[in-house]
């Protein structure tokens, strides 16, 4: 039985669909991403959860009690926004106490502090947020949502205005709280690594639908179709005719091909490589080198295409910019959309 | 650099020294006994301020003045809060009417907005012309500007709408969430705004004189009055009603200043009493805490 069921949702704005007809569950504990790029719906599906926008058309259950039209204070759901939207005029210590002393919950004290020291952040607890680095407030609304003991926690781009470093270590801490407390989470983002690093599962959305979902890994090395193909990870993706003329007149069918490019392998042209049962050997030229630290990032021009080829940054292994290569195709690797 | 640094401070004094001169010369007036051939006063003298302060018409025009800046203020302050938080968070397509009907006595000239007044108010069911009631309205309208972009910003400031939606996903009401979190994120907001309207009111002559007069004479239009009389105890008053603008203005700086450094704190104690200063080891005290 699903812990979260959506079940057709639909919300329009002003005559522009924002979630077309959305269905996705969830089991308990599960930690879910919803990645997509701007405008795709993704918070305006986390808002609903929320209850903080109404739904046209559809049902959101949680634990098999039907939210969908109740109010944001009685859905039992947490959620963590971008801005933090922490009280300034409140301590932390106040901030995290504040659902508990609305619901007139008791021990708030005890709760309060354990939650404090389940996010590090003892002795800040008379701080004031204007007090305390963008990390540290991200952890007091952090404390704040969890200290309720929501049966969802919604996280809506919560890292995305801190720097890498502090993003990173973040990113561990909610991984480490979330399966410590096996809580239910939605978590929105734009970034496709955050999804992979965070999730059990992917939810990618484009245009207020769901294009594709499952697990990080086979949503990486299978995507559905040639929107998922270039968001997630990528890819050089192909006509079917040029592809097919590329590797020496084969006959795939479908509309095009998707390769990543790290599975795409350079060699000199000293070395007489010929295409095999498992590759297709081509030519090319390397047109152009970037570094992103520990990959290198070649681009290869072969009969009038080019193609991104990604390879571990090794110092003896390095190619030139301008120098004639091989590319070995894997055949097992190669998509067709 | 540096010459670039003494051309600032001296523009900055000449300016100081032009803005100041006549608010020295009206002081140095009210308290002269004798001045007509010298630069300076030959004697002085506070018989004026006396005079002053022992005319029942200064302090029954003050007393008017100030309950029609109190009613007006006060009436504003409970209506526009209400209204700008609920465009502002809740119907926010509506934010655009809102803004062009506060900036509507920009738009209207006093004498123009006074005559319509005087014939509406005439006859018909609400005969308030030449009342003090008349004047509470139209002031309402003078300061609408004041109170809207002052709390509209406030608000913008603590970006309201997420605030709110934080609070009712933690269990708290729509009115909760407002008095809890939204009211003392911006009070000093409104704090300044209400400032800013009091100096303005206190100078405010024109819809005064057209629209009630004599029948209920304020604190200008006694100035006006005493304009004929004597010189120098037109003066002392002036001089007062600058100190008490200065000590207004005084009030609004430091609120402003001190916003800037820490926000306001939600104690139900402090709430009001914005002017203490206050420790920033104190916690916040809520409903319910035990």
């Amino acid at each position: 039985m699903s812990y979260v069921t959506i079940n057709q949702v639909t919300k329009t704005y002003e005559n522009q669909v924002v979630l077309n007809n959305i269905s996705l569950t969830l089991q308990k504990g599960e930690f879910a991403t919803l990645l997509g790029q701007s405008g795709c719906g993704k918070s305006t599906l986390l808002r609903s959860i929320a209850g903080l926008e109404e739904v046209d058309r559809g049902s959101i259950l949680v634990d098999q009690k039907n939210i969908t039209h109740l109010s944001p204070r009685r859905r039992e759901v947490g959620m963590v926004f971008q801005s933090y939207a922490l009280f300034p005029n409140m301590t932390v210590f106040d901030n995290i106490a504040y659902g508990l002393k609305m619901k007139k919950e008791s021990n708030i004290k005890s709760r309060v502090q354990n939650m404090i020291d389940m996010v590090d952040l003892t002795g800040k607890e008379g701080a004031y947020p204007h007090q305390l680095s963008g990390g540290q407030q991200q952890r007091v609304a952090l404390a704040r949502a969890l200290v309720m003991k929501p049966k969802v926690l919604l996280l809506d781009e919560p890292l995305s205005a801190l720097d890498a470093k502090i993003r990173k270590n973040l990113q561990k801490e909610l991984k480490r709280i979330q399966r410590e407390l096996e809580i239910t989470t939605i978590f929105v983002t734009h970034d496709q690594e955050e999804a992979m690093t965070l999730s059990d599962k992917i939810f990618i959305m484009n245009q207020g639908i769901i294009v594709q979902s499952g697990a990080p890994s086979e949503i990486y090395t299978s995507p559905l179709n040639t929107f998922v193909a270039k968001f997630i990870g990528n890819y050089n993706v192909l006509n079917i005719n040029v592809f097919n003329k590329l590797v020496g007149n084969i006959e795939l069918k479908g509309h095009e091909v998707a390769i990543r490019p790290e599975v795409l392998e350079l060699l000199p042209v000293a070395q007489d490589i010929l295409t095999t049962q498992d590759n297709w050997a081509i030519g090319g030229f390397i047109r152009d080198i970037s570094m992103t630290g520990n990959v290198l990032r070649y681009e290869v021009e072969t009969d009038g295409s080019i193609l991104h080829v990604d390879s571990l940054h090794h110092q003896r292994k390095i190619l030139e910019k301008g120098s004639h290569v091989h590319i070995l195709i894997p055949k097992k690797e190669c998509i067709v959309l | 650099m540096k010459s670039s640094l003494t051309f600032h401070k001296m523009a900055v004094g000449l300016l100081i020294v032009y803005l100041l001169l006549p608010l020295i010369g009206t002081f140095l007036f009210s308290i002269a006994g004798k001045w007509d051939h010298t630069i300076l006063p030959e004697s002085f003298t506070i018989k004026w301020y006396i005079e002053l302060f022992q005319d029942e018409r200064f302090f029954a025009a003050f007393q008017r003045t100030l309950f029609l800046i109190v009613m007006s203020v006060g009436l504003s302050v409970l209506i526009m809060l209400p209204t700008i938080f609920i465009i502002t968070v809740y119907f926010r397509k509506w934010e655009g009417m809102l803004q062009a009907t506060a900036m509507l006595p920009y738009g209207i000239p006093p004498i123009v907005g006074a005559v319509g007044l005087i014939k509406l108010y005439s006859n018909g069911p609400i005969q308030i012309s030449g009342t003090p009631w008349i004047l509470i309205g139209a002031y309402f309208v003078t300061i609408l500007p004041f109170m809207y972009q002052g709390i509209r910003n406030s608000l913008r400031t603590i970006h309201a709408v997420e605030l709110v939606d934080a609070a009712e996903l933690l269990g708290a009401s729509k009115f909760q969430a407002f008095r809890t979190v939204v009211f003392p994120n911006i009070l000093s907001g409104i704090l300044v705004s209400t400032l800013l309207s009091v100096a303005l009111l206190f100078s405010e002559f024109s819809f005064a004189k057209l629209l009630v007069g004599g029948q209920f004479e304020t604190l200008q239009i006694y100035l006006s009055d005493k304009l004929n009389t004597s010189g120098h105890l037109t003066s002392a008053i002036v001089i007062t009603y600058y100190s008490v603008i200065l000590l207004l203005t005084g009030a609004v700086l430091k609120i402003t200043f001190r916003n800037q450094k820490s926000p306001i704190l939600l104690n139900k104690k402090q709430t009001f009493s914005v002017f203490k200063k206050r420790s920033p080891k104190k916690t916040t005290v809520l409903e319910g805490e035990n």
